[in-house]
């Protein structure tokens, strides 16, 4: 009795041990096959990394904005790397994102002429690579895209139309709150502004540079340029806080209207200065659309599809009594994101 | 007889007294008086080129430039007289914009706003006076950490973003007129300008100042409480560098994250200009806030005459150095006679 007890005992035990290690194997099999398919579906899945000169200006996080947008809708992953403003720390991003195995970037470059060892890296690397916001040095070849704002037809176009401003009120003197002009960009939108000048009949009276970027330095130049130069009737401000500077002067001097303004960037200050007339005309500058558009790019070099090499994006003007259009809210959508 | 020769010797005694006195003042502002007249100089030669540059309007534009830096001047000379330096000015300046600003959005009034921008200062103050009065750290490192965190968390507050002002009254702070005809920016000036110098140069606490940055050591040893004094010159240097900034964020109604960067430099720039020396113990209110004045007069003369900008750090630097030389060539003069 007890011996069949203990050898009824002894078989269940067995039995339970056999099916213990049966479903220890059905679940490591069932594991291996999730890891598995895991694996398989994280190879599938493509990363796109982000370099930013810097995120401490607004613009190139919108950039990174988009880029974000535009991985999730292509269903890749995102991270993004500031360069702080030094090519070797740059390189050093691009270095590291290589490693960490994305398969794409979309850079806003410290700086052009900063572009070419990178470029050659990544080449190296076989990596697609589109720019956004800022271009490659000038004859460069080894990139996938480079998505920029076309700044010699947009100064061609902002010039145009501040000139018109100023006749409409009554002079054809100008004035310009400029952008560093070491910058290629800067070169591009006065050599623009110059020609448009020069064809419709205006005169720059003076052009100031900017250091800091800042709202109380164009607040500051834009008093001082109108001390020197009161007959200026309008002002083409080269970027976002000079529209707002001037705009401020104005205001301040009671000029507003009476002098007009029109600003290339866009920020939603700028487009509240808009609605309120203390400005008159926006040039956007796409900022989200060119981190889009930028991913786009590296994702059809990543499946084969058609790249397209240059994109130089007119930037769209937006007057005041347009800002509510549909199409107006369409461009905007392409500058900033909604929670701006 | 006797009497009219008394009473003639008395009223020489008082022409003599007054001569001295007033030679002394002179001689205690060489500098400064250097400096005026290098301004006035300065002026006439842009006013040379541009006629617009000597109108009262422009003047206006000068005193409006100039006022943060001049504030912001006279908080930095008090660290610099006590032998410091506070390199966490401009980041103070750029993080109280920053709060104010959100603080209005989060639904504060200007005043609340503006008290919650003013603590930026006393915290900044505090911790860089504590770090270098009871840890003994080095002013220069303890301020470098400090503008390194406070520039940090002027990004952090609103993630980058410049930031406009909610309170539609808010420009009254730095454009209304609390004395009429004055605005307030220029009367900030003066007042902060009166209240420093008397302070200095009149009160004990403020001969304190001078003593602590002269030789801490000799300074203790004759009772002055050395680790209070400099934990005071740095609050009083970050509550204006807030205060600064306050005034800056009350005329463009818009708070940045960048808006301070320049600043720092211009400041302590100021006051060495206006004859402060870096080893501490010299200095006065009346130099520091000439000394912001030229920077902003060269400025204002670089945008007027149309010279590139980029020349306005040059022009800066030669001014320093000009000032310099003067301050040296004229104690050597003094040490001489």
């Amino acid at each position: 009795m007890r011996k069949g007890q203990y050898n009824a005992g002894f078989v269940e035990e067995e039995e339970m041990k056999s099916n213990l290690h049966k479903h220890v194997a059905l679940a490591t099999v069932a594991l291996a096959m999730t890891l598995g398919a895991n694996a398989a579906h994280a190879q599938e899945k493509k990363t796109v990394a982000y370099l930013a000169p810097s995120l401490d200006i607004s613009y190139w996080q919108w950039v990174g904005y988009g880029v974000k947008q535009k991985a999730e809708k292509l269903g890749m992953d995102y991270v993004e790397l500031t360069s702080e403003n030094s090519p070797a720390k740059q390189m050093d991003n691009a270095r590291t994102a290589v490693t960490k195995g994305v398969d794409a970037i979309v850079i806003g470059p410290v700086s052009s002429t900063s572009t070419p060892p990178l470029l050659a890296y990544l080449k190296s690397q076989n990596i697609p690579i589109a720019f956004a916001g800022i271009g490659p040095q000038p004859g460069q070849t080894d990139y996938t895209s480079s998505v920029t704002a076309n700044n010699y037809e947009t100064g061609k176009a902002q010039g145009s139309f501040v000139c018109k401003l100023a006749k409409e009120r009554g002079g054809n003197q100008v004035g310009m709150l400029s952008l560093p002009q070491d910058r290629e960009n800067a070169q591009k939108y006065l050599k623009g502004a110059e020609e448009a000048f020069k064809a419709d009949g205006c005169d720059l009276a003076q052009m100031l540079e900017t250091r800091g970027l800042t709202i109380n330095e164009a607040v500051t130049q834009a008093n001082d340029m109108l001390t020197a130069h009161p007959d200026i009737k309008a002002i083409y401000g080269m970027y976002d806080e000079a529209g707002t500077g001037a705009a401020k002067v104005l205001e301040t001097r009671g000029l507003t209207g009476k002098v007009g303004i029109a600003v290339a960037d866009g920020s939603p200050t700028t487009i509240g200065l808009l609605k309120a007339n203390a400005i008159q005309g926006i040039f956007f500058q796409e900022a989200v659309g060119q981190g889009i558009d930028g991913t786009q790019q590296v994702y059809n070099a990543l499946t084969g599809a058609a790249v397209k090499k240059d994109l130089a994006l007119v930037m769209p003007l937006v007057t005041a009594d347009k800002v509510d259009s549909p199409e107006a809210k369409a461009v905007i959508a392409r500058v900033f994101p909604p929670a701006n | 007889m006797t009497q009219n020769t008394t009473q003639t010797s008395a009223d020489q005694g008082q022409v003599a007294f007054q001569i001295r006195h007033r030679e002394s003042i002179i001689g205690s502002y060489r500098t400064e008086i250097a400096i005026a007249i290098a301004i006035i100089v300065l002026a006439l030669a842009v006013g040379s080129q541009v006629p617009q540059a000597l109108s009262w309007g422009n003047f206006a534009n000068i005193t409006q430039a100039g006022a943060p830096l001049i504030i912001m001047s006279l908080g930095v000379l008090l660290v610099v007289i006590t032998g410091g330096i506070d390199l966490s000015v401009g980041s103070v300046f750029s993080l109280t914009g920053m709060v104010t600003a959100q603080a209005m959005a989060h639904g504060f009034g200007g005043f609340e706003a503006s008290l919650i921008g003013l603590s930026v200062g006393l915290v900044f103050g505090s911790i860089n006076g504590f770090l270098v009065t009871i840890a003994g750290l080095a002013p220069f490192v303890v301020t470098l950490i400090t503008f390194a965190v406070a520039g940090s968390l002027a990004f952090i507050v609103t993630n980058g973003r410049s930031m406009p002002i909610g309170d539609p009254d808010f420009w009254l702070l730095n454009s209304g007129s609390l004395v009429p005809g004055m605005p307030n920016y220029i009367l900030f000036c003066i007042v902060l300008l009166v209240a420093i110098e008397l302070f200095l140069k009149k009160m004990v606490a403020g001969r304190w100042f001078y003593a602590v940055g002269s030789s801490a050591q000799a300074a203790h040893l004759l009772g002055i409480p050395v680790k209070r004094t400099m934990f005071l010159a740095y609050v009083a240097s970050s509550l204006l560098a807030s205060f600064s900034g306050l005034l800056t964020i009350s005329y463009i109604l818009n708070a940045e994250s960048t808006a301070g960067s320049s600043l720092m430099l211009q400041a302590i720039a100021a006051v060495v200009i206006g004859g402060a020396s870096l080893l501490g113990g010299t200095g006065t209110a009346v130099g520091a806030v000439l000394g912001a004045l030229m920077i902003t007069v060269i400025q204002n003369g670089v945008n007027l005459i149309g010279i590139n900008s980029f020349w306005q750090g040059s022009v800066t630097g030669v001014a320093i150095l000009i000032a310099v030389l003067i301050d040296r060539f004229s104690k050597s003069r003094r040490g001489a006679g």
